[in-house]
């Protein structure tokens, strides 16, 4: 306790009991005594010396001195050293194992942010940090494992090699667990994804489908209904499925004839002919209402000079006129 | 031994749990096995206990009262990776430091790891060389032990680690000192009766951030892939002191706040923001109940003002005259047009 309470430097003494002339051979007892090697204030005729003299130049100079130590380095880097110099162990190197290596440069990543300036990794980024701290153990590992076998130190453990681990099984059995979980987890996720995007694909598929059939009922019971109504007395449409698929493989002249009129005809037709557009035809929109151009003054009054037959063609038919014109046709 | 026996013939991977005991009893008698059948790269290694031990470091790991569940495992978890450490009792905080200079001469240790727990929050590590020597003071952070699941890898208890330093453990004097302490204090001594011959892991230190980074990795495979085994964690330095758990002074760490000045720190922030809110209202208001100053009209912006010439209201009281539409003879009109399809379609 007593030992242990005295500074060090008074009691050379107490140390040279232990171990003969301590741990300074290379110092005379006097140059102990006078505390060479120690540099805590109460002792040292050198350390006085220092002492009286940086005080002097405070005063001298007053504010305009600058620090003589650096900041955080009391009293100097001269003690760190000499304390490491005491303590230091010369060991083989097979004793001790140490590498000292900056991290392993990634050869495709020169131009981004590896260099081997230490200042270039962020510690906030996370990733980057623990990548520098890898490549780090990778370089160290690198150079050491040639030399270790060199020194005929194993590195390797032999697979018939049962020794006890570290961790215990049980733990390599739950993280191997959490692994295999997280892995099915992400291809579940993976699998639903792909059933989704399948479930849409189809679902658009059908919808096209669907429609296409539409389509066609709608034209077929449109065909029907023409040829009922005695606008038209070809019975095309019921063979246009298989003519059609003829037709386009021959192709020749006399087949085009047939095709009648050409798309821009058939086009207007269809949006403009046998009455023009049933669907919407019925919107009262702005334009169509406040359209007046349809206006006749003189047949709205009834005083416009006649045509012949203008009356009768202006003027709807009556309803047995027009079953009768029906039946006619028929 | 019966399990060795049993397993020597198949080529299983995985190792298996034995019972604890001296690690370096199968060795002899799983030695002529391999050694007999075919020249492999590697053989089984000599017997632990055919070298001699010289290097007799002994490190004693232990803790202050009132450390919580995670200083608790990384303590456990650094005696299993060291094999050349032993355990002692908490220590009771109201003793003086010293006292542990004399614990580990009990226990004929020259080294020592100790933890301290302040508030049940703030941790620090003392890594000191007992008799003697020097001494450092850290602030523990980020600790994640080995039972943590996110870290896969795994090594042989007592195998002998590789040390991995940073470049810049070189270039500062205190730096060099804390490298030495680290390499006598984590490297297994050759020949340890309780270690293994392997070397399979390796401890990186470095420092970013002016702080050191510890990490622990397993190598896998010759080509320096490795898994991080753990446990990790960040030391803040403090101080190195000059003995051991005291002395003077070597070097102080002009980078290092301690936690409750952080806390502090963070608390005062939060509360100039606020008070900073109080204050702008506070003028707001005073600003509100100022008596405002009348600015009297200056003649001279009136200067350049134009009135906008009256416009004259109009009143449309007459109809607006039709558009003159010009049409197209060509084209018949649109009824026409109408009762000539109907025509052509009746008589079709």
């Amino acid at each position: 306790m007593k030992e242990l309470r005295r500074p060090r430097g008074r009691t050379p003494s107490v140390r040279q009991g232990r171990r003969g002339r301590g741990r300074r051979p290379h110092l005379a007892a006097w140059e102990v005594r006078a505390g060479c090697w120690d540099k805590t204030p109460h002792v040292g005729v050198v350390q006085r010396f220092r002492e009286l003299l940086r005080s002097l130049a405070l005063s001298v100079l007053g504010a305009l001195t600058t620090r003589l130590v650096k900041p955080g380095l009391t009293p100097s880097a001269d003690g760190l050293k000499q304390c490491l110099s005491e303590f230091k162990r010369q060991l083989a190197w097979v004793e001790r194992l140490d590498v000292t290596l900056g991290p392993v440069t990634d050869v495709p990543d020169l131009a981004s942010n590896s260099t081997s300036d230490k200042d270039a990794v962020d510690p906030e980024n996370d990733f980057q940090r623990e990548m520098s701290f890898y490549r780090q153990a990778q370089a160290a590992v690198l150079e050491a494992l040639p030399r270790l076998h060199k020194l005929q130190v194993p590195t390797r453990r032999p697979d018939d090699y049962f020794a006890e681990m570290a961790k215990s099984d049980q733990q390599m059995q739950k993280i191997r667990q959490k692994l295999k979980s997280k892995q099915e987890a992400m291809e579940k996720s993976e699998k639903a994804k792909q059933l989704r995007a399948l479930r849409k694909y189809g679902k658009k598929v059908q919808t096209e489908i669907l429609q296409k059939r539409q389509k066609e009922k709608k034209s077929m019971l449109n065909a029907v209904k023409k040829y009922q109504k005695g606008l038209s007395d070809k019975l095309d449409f019921l063979d246009e499925e298989q003519t059609s698929s003829q037709g386009n493989k021959k192709g020749s002249g006399s087949q085009r004839i047939k095709r009648g009129p050409n798309a821009k005809r058939r086009y207007k037709n269809q949006k403009f002919g046998f009455g023009g557009k049933k669907k919407g035809s019925k919107w009262n929109t702005k334009e169509s209402f406040n359209d007046v151009s349809s206006f006749r003054a003189k047949v709205a009054h009834n005083k416009g000079p006649g045509k012949a037959g203008k009356k009768a063609l202006n003027k709807r038919p009556g309803k047995r006129a027009r079953q009768k014109m029906k039946s006619r046709a028929r | 031994m019966a399990a060795a026996k049993r397993k020597r013939g198949a080529a299983a991977a995985r190792p298996k749990k034995r019972a604890k005991g001296d690690p370096s009893a199968p060795e002899p008698a799983a030695k002529p096995g391999p050694d007999g059948t075919s020249p492999e790269e590697y053989s089984i290694p000599a017997p632990v206990s055919q070298g001699k031990w010289k290097n007799k470091e002994r490190v004693l790991i232990f803790s202050s009262r009132g450390i919580n569940f995670r200083t608790r495992h990384l303590m456990q978890d650094l005696r299993t990776l060291m094999p050349h450490s032993k355990a002692d009792t908490k220590m009771d905080r109201k003793d003086k430091l010293f006292i542990i200079n004399e614990v580990c001469e009990i226990k004929n240790c020259n080294k020592c790891i100790f933890f301290e727990a302040k508030k049940k929050q703030d941790l620090y590590m003392w890594l000191s060389n007992t008799p003697h020597g020097p001494s450092a003071k850290f602030l523990v952070q980020n600790i994640h032990t080995l039972a943590e699941l996110k870290m896969t890898g795994n090594c042989l208890r007592g195998s002998r680690p590789l040390l991995s330093f940073d470049p810049t453990f070189d270039q500062e004097p205190h730096y060099a000192l804390l490298k030495e302490l680290f390499i006598q204090i984590f490297s297994t001594p050759q020949y340890h009766p309780k270690s293994q011959p392997f070397v399979d892991h390796v401890f990186t230190f470095t420092i970013t951030d002016k702080r050191i980074w510890f990490r622990n990795y397993q190598i896998i495979e010759e080509d320096a892939s490795l898994v991080e085994i753990g446990p990790r964690f960040v030391l803040n330095l403090i101080k190195i002191f000059q003995g051991s758990f005291g002395g003077p002074t070597l070097y102080e760490n002009p980078f290092y706040q301690s936690p409750n000045m952080h806390r502090r720190l963070i608390r005062l922030s939060m509360a100039a923001k606020f008070r900073e809110k109080q204050q702008v209202k506070e003028v707001q208001k005073i600003k509100k109940k100022e008596t405002k100053k009348l600015i009297e009209d200056d003649l001279t912006e009136t200067v350049f003002e134009t009135p906008a010439e009256e416009k004259l209201m109009e009143v449309q009281l007459a109809k607006p005259e039709p558009k003159a539409t010009v049409k197209d003879k060509r084209k018949p009109r649109k009824i026409q047009r109408k009762r000539q399809k109907k025509l052509f379609r009746i008589e079709a």
